[in-house]
């Protein structure tokens, strides 16, 4: 339900239906929500048309990575640093290793 | 920073771990200059040299996971594509067969059995692409249409000879997953992952220097300073994560007060990794396979070798963008299962502050990684794509050394490793590399 009805607020595990109905226990509600379901995709005017889904869709994926934590200016100078060296010193590893067992190759085979 | 490369060699288990690594990689690419039996290393070598200068179209990504052996129909040719191809088709199968879904979930005794399925699978794969690399070879049609003398390369073609070829690749290939398992057991980092780094690895040193003899330094240091951009690109997405918080209840056992701790569940934006740039690559390579395994000239064989061959093709890069993304989605919905998540949460008493324990939990966990995942697989595929543009930008050649799919497997592959490096390190108490 959470997914196409609601706002990009991060939905809060049916919090919002708790105002409405107070006095009905948890599975009562829950029967509730589940009638209302059933009634909307018949009328099919209740749900919202493609477009608009996506569109909200869309707001909530802008919504959470405005939550996502994106390393700062230091640490990805640092990350880039490291995984740079440590790139360069296996390839320059490789290569050497490589040269080494070519020319061994055609000294042996050829 | 840099003197944390000489602390990880002093800490003595460490130290171990990675020579291991490293010895295990110089095997690998010692087979992967031993020519398999009954080849002319002279007429191979001839035609290698030949076709180093005009590109090869299916079988440069092959060459290139396979680090340039084979090209050079060496033990090694077939690298690990078969073994990768045969754990993806396991994944994809575990969802649709009950009885390996039943395994899967009955824990460590089940997957011991599917990594065995998944053994026996890689064998016969080996097996298949060993024959059409001995049978293409033997043809002439392995360098396609490379101006060399061809007909040398197998010069003895009696059954016998050809069986001991494919039996010798196929064992060079189980040779292979072996010291894959043995450094993902007693190494450091995914025996799987670093392998095809090193191959890849191998092959960038001379394909940068290629672009430098052709196009002269402007283009070499404008390729160099691109590259390092996109390191830097790849660093800060697979860096960026999305923070749940978790707050553990606090606990009284008999005097002391245990847990009331807040930690968060990290969500990386693109929490799948390089896995689906390797398998929607290595999936897209089926195809050629067939029609290069068929030999045949049908309407349809053209139609794939026209289309689904080169990486310059539109169709061909629409379909590897599509299976990237589906991947990406398969993938986390594989490695991440928010019930699961959420179940232990509950087990151990801790909450998402505002979210009921259970199943609203697991619905939320799924709800923001859903939202969270399609950034980044758009990201994969994007990145992937970048080979098409720089080959439209300045006629870059097939093999652009920092096409995505190897800028992705090396970044990737490297940061796991070093940040495994990195937590191994600070199990001692020394300051890692990554202050």
């Amino acid at each position: 339900m959470t997914e196409t009805v609601g706002s990009t607020a991060t939905p809060d595990s049916g919090n919002a239906a708790d105002e409405q109905s107070e006095t009905l226990s948890r599975r009562d509600r829950k029967r509730a929500n589940k009638a209302a379901g059933k009634d909307g995709k018949k009328k099919r005017g209740d749900r919202p048309n493609i477009f608009a889904r996506v569109a909200l869709f869309y707001r909530q994926i802008i919504a959470e990575l405005r939550k996502v934590v994106w390393p700062s200016r230091n640490d990805l100078t640092t990350y880039t640093t490291v995984v740079v060296v440590f790139v360069v010193v296996i390839m320059a590893l490789v290569y050497g290793l490589d040269t080494g067992f070519s020319s061994l190759a055609k000294l042996v085979f050829a | 920073m840099l003197t944390a490369f000489a602390r990880a060699f002093k800490t003595p288990d460490l130290r171990k771990k990675l020579l291991f690594t490293l010895g295990i990689m110089v095997v690998f690419r010692m087979g992967a200059h031993i020519p398999v039996p009954g080849v002319n290393f002279k007429a191979v070598q001839a035609c290698v040299n030949a076709s180093a200068k005009s590109g090869n179209g299916l079988l440069g990504l092959v060459n290139l996971f396979s680090g340039g052996a084979l090209l050079q129909i060496t033990v090694f040719a077939l690298g690990i594509m078969p073994y990768i191809t045969s754990s993806i088709i396991l994944q994809l199968l575990t969802v649709v067969i009950p009885r390996l879904d039943a395994l899967k979930k009955e824990g460590q005794a089940g997957q011991t059995k599917i990594t065995q399925y998944t053994r026996y699978l890689t064998i016969a794969l080996a097996i298949l692409q060993a024959t059409g690399i001995v049978a293409t070879a033997s043809s002439g049609a392995l360098f396609g249409s490379v101006n060399c003398d061809t007909s040398q390369i197998v010069p003895d073609q009696s059954i016998f000879r050809i069986a001991t070829m494919v039996i010798t690749m196929s064992a060079g290939t189980v040779v292979i997953m072996w010291l894959g398992e043995l450094i993902t057991d007693r190494g450091i980092g995914n025996g799987m992952s670093i392998l095809i780094f090193t191959s890849v690895a191998a092959g960038f040193p001379s394909s940068l220097w290629a672009i430098k003899v052709q196009k002269g330094w402007a283009t070499f240091a404008f390729v160099i300073i691109m590259g390092l951009a996109m390191v830097a690109l790849v660093v800060f997405v697979e860096q960026a994560q999305r923070r749940i918080p978790v707050q553990y209840a606090k606990r009284m056992i008999g005097r002391r007060a245990y847990g009331g701790t807040s930690t968060y569940i990290p969500l990386k934006v693109n929490q799948a990794g390089v896995i689906p740039v390797i398998f929607a690559s290595s999936l897209l390579y089926i195809p050629g396979l067939i029609v290069q395994l068929s030999g045949s000239t049908a309407g349809w064989a053209q139609w794939v070798d026209s289309n689904l061959v080169k990486s310059d093709k539109p169709l061909y890069g629409g379909l590897y963008f599509l299976l990237i993304v589906f991947f990406a989605f398969f993938y986390v919905a594989i490695s991440f299962n928010p019930e699961e998540v959420a179940d232990n949460m509950k087990k151990y008493g801790g909450f998402i502050p505002g979210i009921r324990a259970g199943r609203p939990t697991a619905e939320y966990l799924n709800y923001v990684l859903t939202r969270i995942t399609w950034p980044g697989s758009l990201y994969l595929g994007l990145i992937a794509m970048v080979p098409l543009v720089a080959l439209g930008l300045f006629g870059a050649s097939q093999n652009f050394p920092f096409g995505g799919t190897s800028i992705l497997i090396i970044v990737g592959v490297g940061l796991e490793t070093v940040k495994q490096i990195e937590s191994q390190l600070q199990q001692r108490n020394y300051e890692g590399f990554l202050r």
